[in-house]
């Protein structure tokens, strides 16, 4: 029986080859609703997240929090004996998901029909930066390589100047969400079908999916609409966008008949009816005009916060521009859990963004903890592999098993 | 019978109470998998995106990207008949989506007790900018909005400066697919148990879901880090970010090993072991150095292309800033289906974002068609509530439902 954590997922088995941030937020997803996911981690140094970041004990926090509830397994992949090991775990899991390069689990021998022979229901997820097809696909993957080749990075930043990145981990974590949907829909059809499959979960193919209107209105105008990136605002509505206000930003949504509402908020009644300004396609001829006149007022209010209340008055739609200092202390998303602090034994207390879903049925989320290096070995080859204590001890000083502590 | 495509999700019923785009999102995704999803658009205009972006014939392509596969009830939600259809179609369905401000739900009578009371097991996803709960969870949404509360725009752009919007819909469209996680996961939980539930997804939880190491670096290092935009580079690794180079711009990564091949491709082998080059800690300290040592040497080539080509035959990660047009023909894209071509009955032709995830055992993309407004009107009526063609002629007449060929 699987010993996952009782939750939505609690009968499902994971063997993880994932390294890095988009696999593991994959597996993540999973642990967080109940699934068992062993990690595979190649001796000696394991996932190599766990050389970056911040550290207490030798403790990397970027490690624990991809990979709090997972179960540590760490072998040394270039021995023979090692690898051995994973293809004993194969016939005792639902999943295997993996995030080398293309190929590379092949060369291994674990690719997909290998898998199958071990275990012939058995679902594959491959996740890559560029995909498991197609020409670019042997390239080295990173977030933001993959975001450049989707045409979103040219979405960001003024037209005439170089764009900009976000420095969050968009590709990667939500390329990890994306795939664990893919899992849990080929699980519905193994369940119902007996059969399994292999799944190709890519960076690019995901960055490419937000695009939710540039694809469309350039192919449908007949390349007329050329989508590039247009600073501050937003190309097909106004007013809407980042604005300055009283010692930050603010941003404004003020389109459709959210106009009116911002004009009774700034005491100009007269531009809610006014022809030049009726709709979003006339705001937009004179967006730089709106654009000072918002600006211009905001300066009045003596910060922020003041002017958000206003406009919030009016039914604005308006939010301050919140650094994340100030999202970790947000009284909404403390109420909501959208960031929670989690213990962890070796470095203590710490903030980590919430488990975005909230389930009715089991509103607690689970205390789960990241292993140190190794720390399952033991434990996964006793009872899944019928090995004895002394085995697994021969395997640790033969160099196949490593454990550490942290 | 469920009248669902065959694919990994045949024979689950959806019934699709949302509009714009995080709502659609989710149940697209269940569409393209093979769900049967009845969109219930409110008569007389149907979802606010029928009159969104660019039209032919009387067509919006907005529409049409989102809501291909799904089929359309047009009904008059403002008159008891109408409402008492919809209530009368979820004992009928697997799982209810809705993207109303919290609270409307209840007020239309739909709130999850009374579903319970209809459908003892049903599941009912709630999408919002802020979330069903907390206090900001009454404010009015958008997808800019709730990105500005996660601390996301903050960590966009140049440090003294406005931040930028990213002009796409990642908020929305990764918040449907969330949404559609969850779907699956409680799915799984209710074959097993029984059992329903309630579900609460917002694009805020979400985006902040985003952040791979902003949150817990501030408390962690006691304040010493304080995440905040750097402009075109990381924060935590160099080089690696956005470079100018002749007629464009190109993304390199370069950090930890990459940095011996950067090296060796611009012919500057003395920097592999220079003690000021040797890490990305110590390069980050010179950041602006190893930046301009880069452009200055990316000048040297004619064009973006032939500056990728050089990097990539010494193994850099790289890749070319692709504007949104020139994604469209890449041969890469194409041959994946990253972007795809899909034919609408009126409009003809056009290109939108492929679906993100490739299934072993279902290669090919089921052929959906977005409908026109209540197009299932009939159908719906008849096969799902046993209703008479008279009885459905009458409601037309009535006003209670609304057919409309666009």
């Amino acid at each position: 029986m699987p010993n996952g954590t009782d939750h939505l997922l609690s009968d499902l088995r994971v063997l993880d080859l994932t390294r890095a941030l988009a696999g593991p937020s994959c597996t993540r997803m999973l642990v967080e609703m109940g699934a068992e996911v062993i990690k595979v981690e190649p001796a000696p140094g394991g996932d190599m997240v766990r050389g970056i970041s911040v550290f207490r004990n030798e403790r990397s926090l970027y490690y624990v929090q991809q990979n709090r509830g997972k179960k540590s397994l760490c072998v040394n992949l270039r021995d023979p004996k090692g690898l051995a090991l994973l293809t004993e775990l194969i016939p005792h899991v639902d999943v295997v998901v993996e995030n080398f390069k293309p190929g590379v689990i092949a060369n291994m021998g674990l690719g997909y029909e290998r898998l199958k022979e071990l275990k012939s229901d058995i679902i594959l997820c491959s996740i890559s930066a560029l995909g498991q097809s197609g020409p670019l696909s042997s390239k080295p993957g990173y977030d933001y390589i993959a975001q450049a080749y989707s045409g979103v990075t040219s979405m960001i930043g003024e037209a005439d100047d170089a764009p900009y990145i976000p420095l969050v981990g968009l590709g990667d974590v939500s390329t990890g969400v994306h795939a664990a949907l893919a899992i849990v829909s080929a699980l519905r059809y193994r369940d119902r079908k007996g059969i399994g499959q292999h799944l190709d979960v890519a960076l690019l193919d995901v960055y490419y999916h937000y695009h939710e209107a540039n694809v469309e209105t350039y192919s449908g105008s007949g390349g007329e609409i050329k989508p590039m990136r247009a600073g501050r605002h937003m190309t097909y509505a106004c007013p809407c966008g980042v604005f300055r206000g009283n010692g930050g930003y603010l941003v404004i949504m003020a389109l459709l008949h959210h106009w009116k509402d911002l004009c009774k908020a700034l005491g100009k009644d007269e531009l809610a009816t006014h022809p030049d300004y009726i709709n979003d396609a006339k705001r937009l001829e004179r967006r730089d005009e709106i654009v000072k006149m918002i600006e211009d007022w905001l300066q009045t209010f003596p910060d922020v916060a003041s002017a958000v209340e206003y406009l919030e008055q009016h039914q604005v739609p308006v939010a301050p521009v919140l650094s994340v200092e100030e999202t970790v202390h947000h009284p909404h998303h403390r109420a909501r859990g959208t960031v929670r602090t989690i213990s962890d034994p070796i470095h203590g207390d710490f903030e980590v963004p919430g488990m975005p879903l909230k389930f009715s049925a089991l509103p607690e989320p689970l205390p789960l903890v990241a292993p140190t290096l190794g720390q399952n070995n033991e434990e996964i080859l006793t009872t899944y592999l019928g090995r004895s204590s002394e085995d697994v001890q021969k395997l640790r000083e033969d160099g196949v098993l490593l454990e550490k502590n942290s | 019978m469920s009248q669902s495509p065959p694919h990994v999700l045949h024979g689950l019923r959806v019934l699709d109470l949302t509009r714009a785009l995080a709502g659609p999102t989710c149940s697209r995704m269940l569409a393209e998998m093979g769900a049967e999803v009845i969109k219930v658009e409110s008569a007389p205009r149907g979802d606010m995106v029928r009159n969104a972006s660019t039209f032919r014939n009387n067509r919006s392509l907005y529409y049409v990207q989102h809501n291909r596969g799904k089929k359309s009830l047009c009904v008059n939600l403002r008159d008891p008949r109408g409402m008492a259809l919809v209530a009368s179609l979820v004992p009928k369905v697997d799982i209810v989506v809705e993207n109303f401000k919290p609270g409307v739900m209840a007020d239309m009578g739909l709130d999850y007790d009374r579903l319970k009371e209809l459908k003892s097991d049903i599941i009912l996803c709630s999408i919002s900018a802020m979330g069903q709960t907390g206090p900001l969870s009454h404010k009015p949404g958008y997808d800019y909005i709730a990105q500005a509360y996660a601390g996301i725009t903050s960590m966009i752009g140049e440090p003294d400066e406005a931040p930028y919007i990213p002009g796409v819909g990642l908020g929305d469209v990764s918040t449907g697919v969330h949404g559609a996680l969850g779907v699956l996961a409680a799915l799984r939980h209710r074959d097993q148990t029984g059992e329903g539930q309630h579900l609460d997804v917002a694009l805020l939880d979400v985006y902040y879901h985003y952040h791979e190491v902003n949150v817990h670096q501030p408390k962690a290092t006691n304040g010493k880090i304080k995440p905040k935009p750097a402009g075109r580079h990381m924060t935590y690794a160099c080089p690696a970010g956005v470079f100018h180079a002749t007629g464009g711009h190109v993304v390199i990564m370069a950090h930890l090993h990459h940095w011996k091949d950067l090296c060796k491709a611009i012919d500057r082998t003395d920097l592999i072991d220079h003690p000021d080059f040797e890490t990305d800690n110590t390069r980050l300290k010179r950041r602006d150095t190893v930046t301009k040592i880069l452009e200055d040497w990316l000048q040297a080539f004619p064009d973006v292309p032939s500056a990728v080509a050089h990097l990539e035959k010494f193994g850099v990660p790289v890749a070319p800033v692709l504007s949104v047009i020139e994604t469209l023909d890449y041969p890469h894209h194409r041959e994946r289906g990253t972007v795809r071509t899909i034919n609408d009955r009126l409009h003809g032709d056009l290109d939108v974002p492929g679906f993100p995830i490739k299934f072993s055992s279902f290669p090919e993309e089921l052929p959906l068609e977005a409908a026109t407004l209540g197009q299932h009107n009939q159908e719906i009526l008849t096969s799902y509530l046993g209703q008479t063609q008279d009885e459905v002629q009458q409601l037309r007449e009535a006003g209670v439902l609304v057919e409309e060929e666009r």
